[in-house]
């Protein structure tokens, strides 16, 4: 495991940032933290670099207690909203930064320009930080957070501020990471792109993990299918265990096989028949198909029923 | 942990990875450069240079020129010969300390002409004249005067250079003994000598129209520039930027990047800490060389004394700097750093004034009726001593007052940093042969730089000590 936690806790006075919270990571694996504000994510990624004390519970990272130096020589760190300091620019920052990590000189040189170039920043190396614009700065956060080779990577909101080509890019190299074998815990509010790049997903609440497994797991599809047909349905077309609706903006239906669908996270599927039989009765009705598709439950679905309180799994 | 493993190695798992510890130069150097890097982007030494710059083109305008005065320093190194003064200090020892000297003879000058021009480097002929109890004192020989003529203490006013007597024998038999004799600038006349010191052309006078003695007018322009004034404004420019470092360092976003690297945390506070001091040390070096050259230039006077303030305001400054970064540590507010720094030197300085009071008036009141210290160069240059006065009915010592209690206990608790400043003013006094009250005041032995010394750097590493505690437990 790279990553072992178990009942951590963490209390800042009487307020709770975690409560108990227990989670493995397996190597090469890129996971993504979700929660609200405050729902302990940042605090859970304090624990694991060592920067902040847990009040209980045990956390190891590669093996090793968290904190000590040398689990910290293996991680790189991107803070959310971390200021670099301004008075830098990129060369002299992960010069400091590399130093600091203990890398020879002309090492960190080596790997400096090599990540400057990677990440889209070479050529400005004599900018100071002060005149970077938002994307500029969280690449260079990243170019810092690769600097030293880690096996581990916590990243909390890498995208913020870049632009969408950006971010494919980003994208890529946190998948190339993956493939060298590198593990990436993504902290981030864009649920869209953690289902696109995760593997695993864990869900805090309130100090809380609420749910945690694989993506493809968690949004499994569900049991309702989007159909359109040549013309409109006639109200008395009924289906014994279908509910239609219409979907918004179009001349979609939205067809129901399910009866317990209202817990989105818990989808269950029903197999291809019953909709089969449902078309099937549909064209005895006289109504031609035009369109086909299956719903998937997504991450937003899942976790704004969890994020709302809406139930737990 | 061995930190001294600095190999690069691959290892399984993660292809390429770098695995290397950090070791404490490497650290110290980087610590160093980005504390370089922080201290130019605040562009102060830029301006701290250019305004070197001007000062220096300002001071270069000046001349430095002597007056006519010769007549009253033979005048002077013939009434010292009353006495045996070789080996004493002149500047803390009274003539009341030296009765025992006196060898009951009087010496004047009754002529003199100047050979070349009335300046410090011209020769003069003189005729000495010495008046002495025939059964108590015996004649001298010429070269008994020459070997005690201008010599006082340590100090060389004149030489003479030729030597003849000219009384009659008579006249000696009776007690008075005449010499013609050619006398020549000994070594230490030049500091003593009145100049007259003028900025921009003619413009500014800057010691009088008669002049002051040239080391004192040194003494004074090194001091201003550099211990007084100078270092003043140099040393608060110096707490404005360096109040900065900490707070930007430990902000919210800044920190948790620092922190994250394998390196025990009081390594970054500590390390620009030393940072800091080395930049301001580069800064007070600058003046204070800039000071040297300055007057060297101007007075052809080199006595490296100067210098010395360098060490003193650089002790001091390491007081303020702690006190900043602890300020800095706890409260990451630049404007807290720099204000409570400024309120720490302020008190400093307050209690320090309150505390001369307070000893002052121990020693005025140990002294009472007795002859006020009037050092034997004042004495020479014909000052009566005067007596310690009582103080008035129902009046208490300060010291003895309330306020005199609670300053005395203030101070004994504070670095005594004024005593650093004492080393410095001390040193330049003894370099330029001024004397006077404020000089026997200071090497009557009431103030131990060493204490001063010890006291200021206590203070520092306890405060930086605290800062580095709180650092190294507070949560990010």
């Amino acid at each position: 495991m790279v990553v072992s936690v178990k009942q951590l806790e963490k209390h800042y006075g009487p307020n709770r940032a975690l409560g108990g919270v227990s989670l493995d990571v397996e190597p090469a694996t890129l996971f993504g933290l979700l929660g609200q504000n405050g729902a302990g994510k940042t605090t859970l990624i304090k624990i694991l670099l060592g920067l902040v004390a847990p009040t209980a519970g045990e956390a190891t990272l590669l093996g090793q207690p968290v904190g000590t130096f040398s689990a910290r020589r293996e991680v790189g760190y991107l803070p959310e909203d971390h200021r670099l300091p301004e008075y830098h620019t990129s060369t002299s920052l992960l010069d400091l930064y590399g130093a600091l990590q203990g890398i020879p000189r002309r090492e960190r040189r080596r790997r400096a320009a090599e990540l400057l170039d990677r990440l889209g920043l070479a050529g400005r190396e004599k900018l100071r930080i002060r005149g970077y614009s938002k994307g500029m700065k969280q690449r260079l956060g990243l170019a810092q957070a690769l600097l030293h080779a880690p096996r581990v990577l916590f990243l909390d909101e890498p995208t913020d501020g870049v632009d969408p080509v950006g971010r494919k890019e980003i994208r890529d190299l946190l998948l190339e990471e993956r493939r060298r074998g590198v593990t990436v815990f993504i902290n981030s509010h864009l649920l869209g792109e953690v289902e696109q790049l995760c593997d695993r997903v864990a869900i805090l609440r309130k100090g809380k993990l609420m749910v945690t497994g694989t993506v493809a797991d968690l949004t499994r599809q569900k049991a309702s299918w989007l159909v359109a047909f040549d013309r409109e349905v006639p109200g008395s077309f009924r289906f014994p265990g279908a509910t239609l609706a219409a979907v918004e903006g179009g001349d979609r239906l939205r067809v129901s096989l399910d009866p317990a669908e209202g817990s989105p996270h818990l989808p269950q599927a029903e197999g291809p028949e019953a909709i089969d039989r449902f078309l099937a009765a549909a064209g005895a009705a006289g109504l031609r198909l035009r369109h086909l598709e299956r719903e998937r439950a997504t991450l937003e679905d899942l976790y704004l029923a969890i994020a709302d309180g809406g139930g737990t799994p | 942990m061995n930190q001294r493993d600095r190999n690069v190695r691959t290892e399984d798992g993660v292809d390429g990875r770098i695995t290397v510890r950090p070791t404490l130069p490497r650290t110290f150097a980087a610590m160093l450069r980005d504390t370089w890097r922080e201290f130019l982007d605040a562009k102060v030494l830029y301006l701290l240079l250019l305004a070197i710059a001007l000062l220096f083109g300002a001071a270069l305008t000046g001349r430095i020129e002597p007056q006519p005065g010769g007549r009253q320093y033979l005048d002077i190194a013939a009434r010292a010969m009353a006495a045996d003064l070789d080996g004493i200090d002149i500047a803390t020892q009274s003539m009341g300390d030296v009765a025992g000297r006196l060898n009951g003879s009087v010496y004047a000058i009754s002529a003199a002409e100047p050979i070349d021009a009335d300046l410090p480097e011209g020769r003069w002929t003189a005729t000495l004249t010495r008046t002495f109890i025939p059964l108590v004192g015996a004649p001298e020989s010429g070269e008994e005067v020459t070997a005690r003529f201008g010599k006082i203490a340590d100090g060389q006013l004149w030489t003479i250079t030729e030597i003849r007597e000219t009384g009659t024998d008579w006249a000696r038999k009776i007690g008075s003994q005449t010499w013609d004799m050619t006398v020549a600038p000994g070594r230490d006349l030049r500091l003593l000598w009145p100049h007259r010191f003028t900025l921009f052309g003619d413009s500014i006078e800057l010691a009088g129209t008669k002049g002051a003695p040239l080391g004192l007018e040194v003494l004074i322009l090194q001091k201003l520039l550099a211990t007084g004034l100078g270092g003043t404004i140099l040393l608060l420019v110096s707490v404005a930027v360096t109040a900065a470092f900490v707070p930007n360092m430990v902000r919210k976003g800044t920190l948790e990047l620092l922190l994250v690297r394998p390196i025990p945390r009081w390594q970054l506070l500590v390390f620009k800490y030393v940072g800091a001091l080395l930049l301001v040390a580069g800064l007070l070096g600058i003046l204070v060389l800039a000071v040297w050259l300055i007057t060297g230039i101007l007075a052809d006077v080199w006595s490296p004394g100067v210098l010395l303030a360098l060490p003193s305001l650089l002790v001091f400054f390491a007081l303020l700097l702690s006190v900043s970064v602890l300020t800095g540590v706890i409260t990451r507010s630049v404007i807290s750093a720099m204000l409570v720094t400024v309120a720490y030197w302020a008190i400093l300085f307050i209690a320090g004034q309150m505390n001369n009071v307070a000893v002052e008036s121990r020693i005025r009141e140990a002294n009472v009726g007795k002859l006020r210290p009037t050092s034997i160069a004042e004495t020479i240059r014909g000052r009566q001593p005067r007596r310690e006065e009582g103080f008035a009915p129902g009046r208490r010592p300060f010291y003895q007052t309330t306020i005199g209690r609670i300053t005395e206990g203030v101070y004994a608790v504070l670095p005594h940093t004024e005593d650093l400043d004492n080393l410095v003013d001390r040193q330049l006094m003894r370099d330029f042969a001024v004397a006077g009250p404020f000089r026997a005041l200071m090497e009557s032995g009431s103030f131990s730089w060493e204490k001063g010394l010890g006291l200021t750097l206590l203070h520092a590493f306890a405060y930086l000590g605290i800062a580095c505690t709180i650092f190294s437990r507070r949560d990010p």
